[in-house]
C-alpha cells in the first residue's frame, strides 16, 4: 500500500464513521463528532500491515472510534457556561454516540466486545474523574493516567483481536501526541487538566515545559526504535513516522526559539 | 409519603428489591472515590426503582428467576440514573429529589464523567445476557430516548407546537424505557411472545400516563413536594400538555408567551402555576393520561390473571393518581 491509498483507506473509515452518527440537529449546533485521523490509522495498522482483517473487524473498528467521539463530546461539557443549545446537545452527543455504538456491535452480534469497551470506558472515565479529585499526583501517575486516557479503547481492541503486538507502539505514539498537544497548549500559555498536574507535580512551568521536551524527545527515539521492530513495509514505515508523529527534538526547538 | 404508599403496592417483591439495591451499590463500586461517591450520592437519593419493578413482574409471566431477571432490573435502574445526572448538566438543576445534583455538589466535568462511568457499568453488566434480541431492543431504546432528548431541545419554547409533538416527545423521552423494562423481562424469564407484546404496550401506556402526571404535577404540586421550584419545565421553556391545553385561553396564551423570554421573578412563577392550576387544562391533561391508563389496563386483561397482573394493575392506578 502506498502513501495514497493508506491516506485514502482512513478517510473512507472517517467518512463512514461521520455517516453512522450523523444527526441533523447535532450537526447544527455542536462541534460534530471528534474522529481523529491519528485514531483510524492505529485502528487500520494491522490490516495497513497486512494482518487477517474483515468487514466485521473494520465495522467493529469503527465502533471504537464512536465510542472515542462520544466520551470526547462529554469532555467538550463547559463549567459555569450559560444554559446554551451548544452545551445541551453536546451532552446529548455523547448519549446519542453510545447508543450507536451499542447498536452498531448489537447488529454485528458482537456482544463481547461491548463488554470489553464498556470496562475500558469505565477504566478512561475513572482517570478522567481524577483530574478533579484534591490530590497531587506524581509523574508516574500523571503517565498512566495520560496512557488510559489516550489508549485504553484501542488497545481493548487490539487485545479482543488477537492484535496485541501493535499495542507498545500505539500506547508510544498516542501518548506522545498528547503531550505534544499539551506543550504547544503550555507555549500558547493555555490551560488543561495535564498541565495543572504536571506543574502541581514539577512545581513550576519552566520545569514542565523543560519535562515536556524531553518526555517528547524520548518518546519519539522509544517510536522510531519501536517501528523498525516491526517488519512493516516502508511506505507504511514512512506513513507512520512522518505523517502520524512528525517530531523535532529539543536541538531544532532550541534553535527555532533562537 | 407517596413513594412509601407506591412501595406498599409492591411490597411482593420486597426481597428481590433489596437484593436489586446491592447490585446497584455494588455495580457501581468504583477505582475512583469521587466517582463512587457521586454515583452513591445517586444512589441514595432514592427513587421508584419502577423500572426493575417492571422488568420484576414481567419476568412473573414467565420462568422467573432473580438471578436472571436482576441481570436486564439493574443496567436499566442504572441506565435510567446514567441519564439523570447526565439531564441535570442539561437543565442545569441544582436539586433532584430534595438534594443537592451531582453537578451541584461537585461539577459538569464530573456528572458527565459519572454518568459514562454508570452506562458502561450498565452495559458490562447487561452483556452477561446471552439474547441478541434483548441488545437489539436495548441499544434501540437508548438511540431513541436521546432522540426524543434531542427533540425535546429543538421544541423548547416553541409554544405553537401540537400535541402530536409533544406525544411523539414523551413516548421517547419516558414511554419507551419503561416499555423496553416490560418487554426486556418477558423476554428474559422466556414468556410466549404474545405475552411480552401485551407486557411491551402495557410499559409503553403507563409510561405515557406517568409522563403526562409528571407535566400537570408541575403545575398542582408545592416546591416542596416536588423538591425543586413547581413550574420549573415551563421556565426551562418545556412546553408540556398542561401548556398546550391552557393557551387555548387567550389571556394564559399571552401570559405564557410574554413570560417564555424572560428571567421571571419568585412571583411571576408561582402566578402562572396558579392561572394554569386554575385553568381547565388540568383536568384535559388528566383526561389524557386516563386515556393511556385504561389502554394499560386493557393490555393487562390480556394477560392470565396473577398476583404480578394485580400489582401492575394497581401501580396502574396508583400512577393516575398520585400526588407528587
Amino acid at each position: 500500500m502506498n502513501l495514497q491509498q493508506i491516506q485514502s483507506k482512513i478517510t473512507s473509515m472517517e467518512i463512514d464513521v461521520l455517516k453512522a452518527v450523523q444527526q441533523r440537529t447535532l450537526e447544527k449546533y455542536t462541534a460534530g463528532p471528534s474522529v481523529e485521523q491519528t485514531r483510524l490509522f492505529f485502528l487500520l495498522l494491522p490490516f495497513l500491515d497486512g494482518k487477517q482483517w474483515s468487514g466485521k473487524i473494520e465495522a467493529s473498528a469503527k465502533t471504537v472510534s464512536i465510542v472515542y467521539a462520544a466520551l470526547h463530546a462529554h469532555d467538550q461539557v463547559k463549567e459555569d457556561a450559560p444554559v446554551t443549545k451548544k452545551q445541551q446537545l453536546t451532552v446529548l452527543a455523547g448519549d446519542f454516540y453510545s447508543g450507536i455504538y451499542y447498536y452498531m456491535l448489537t447488529n454485528l452480534k458482537n456482544i463481547p466486545l461491548i463488554q470489553r469497551l464498556a470496562t475500558a470506558i469505565v477504566h478512561v472515565s475513572e482517570k478522567k474523574a481524577s483530574f478533579y479529585e484534591d490530590t497531587i499526583q506524581s509523574i508516574a501517575d500523571i503517565d498512566e493516567t495520560v496512557e488510559v486516557i489516550e489508549t485504553e479503547l484501542l488497545t481493548a481492541f487490539y487485545d479482543f483481536y488477537g492484535y496485541d503486538e501493535y499495542t507498545p507502539l500505539a500506547k508510544l505514539a498516542l501518548n506522545y501526541l498528547r503531550y505534544a498537544e499539551e506543550l504547544e497548549c503550555l507555549q500558547r500559555d493555555g490551560q488543561t487538566h495535564v498541565l495543572r498536574l504536571l506543574k502541581q507535580s514539577l512545581q513550576n512551568d519552566l520545569h514542565t515545559e523543560n519535562w515536556l521536551i524531553d518526555k517528547l524527545d524520548h518518546l519519539h527515539s522509544q517510536i522510531v526504535k519501536c517501528v523498525n521492530g516491526y517488519a512493516f513495509d516502508y511506505e507504511l514505515k514512512h506513513f507512520m513516522l512522518h505523517q502520524i508523529t512528525p517530531h523535532q527534538h529539543r536541538a531544532e526547538q532550541l534553535t527555532r526559539e533562537g | 409519603m407517596e413513594k412509601m404508599k407506591l412501595k406498599l403496592l409492591y411490597s411482593d417483591l420486597k426481597p428481590e428489591l433489596e437484593m436489586i439495591e446491592k447490585e446497584l451499590e455494588q455495580a457501581v463500586d468504583s477505582n475512583s472515590h469521587l466517582l463512587n461517591d457521586a454515583s452513591l450520592h445517586l444512589l441514595q437519593a432514592g427513587g421508584k426503582r419502577i423500572r426493575p419493578v417492571f422488568v420484576l413482574l414481567a419476568g412473573k409471566f414467565g420462568d422467573y428467576n432473580i438471578d436472571v431477571m436482576k441481570q436486564v432490573a439493574v443496567p436499566l435502574e442504572l441506565i435510567h440514573m446514567a441519564s439523570l445526572v447526565h439531564d441535570d448538566v442539561i437543565d442545569d438543576s441544582e436539586m433532584r429529589r430534595g438534594q443537592l445534583t451531582v453537578k451541584a455538589q461537585w461539577n459538569n466535568s464530573v456528572a458527565m464523567y459519572t454518568g459514562d462511568f454508570i452506562l458502561a457499568r450498565a452495559l458490562e453488566y447487561i452483556t452477561k445476557v446471552d439474547i441478541p434480541n434483548i441488545h437489539e431492543i436495548l441499544s434501540k431504546t437508548m438511540i431513541e430516548v436521546c432522540r426524543g432528548e434531542i427533540i425535546q431541545i429543538e421544541d423548547k419554547y416553541k409554544l405553537d407546537q401540537n400535541m402530536r409533538d409533544y406525544l411523539r416527545r414523551i413516548k421517547r423521552k419516558t414511554a419507551l424505557l419503561i416499555s423496553s423494562s416490560c418487554e426486556l423481562g418477558a423476554l428474559v424469564s422466556g414468556t410466549d411472545e404474545k405475552t411480552a407484546a401485551h407486557l411491551r404496550r402495557f410499559g409503553y401506556f403507563i409510561g405515557m400516563s406517568f409522563q403526562i402526571i409528571d407535566d400537570i404535577l408541575d403545575f398542582t404540586s408545592t416546591d416542596e413536594e416536588l423538591g425543586k421550584p413547581a413550574g420549573s419545565d415551563f421556565i426551562q421553556g418545556n412546553i408540556t400538555l398542561p401548556v398546550l391545553f391552557a393557551r387555548k385561553d387567550k389571556e394564559i396564551y399571552q401570559l405564557l408567551k410574554e413570560s417564555l423570554y424572560k428571567e421571571l421573578t419568585d412571583e411571576e412563577r408561582l402566578y402562572i402555576v396558579q392561572r394554569i392550576r386554575k385553568s381547565p387544562a388540568i383536568k384535559e391533561s388528566r383526561a389524557i393520561s386516563e386515556r393511556y391508563l385504561n389502554k394499560a389496563l386493557k393490555e393487562l386483561a390480556y394477560l392470565p390473571k396473577s398476583t404480578a397482573n394485580k400489582t401492575m394493575r394497581n401501580i396502574a392506578f396508583f400512577i393516575g393518581k398520585r400526588k407528587f
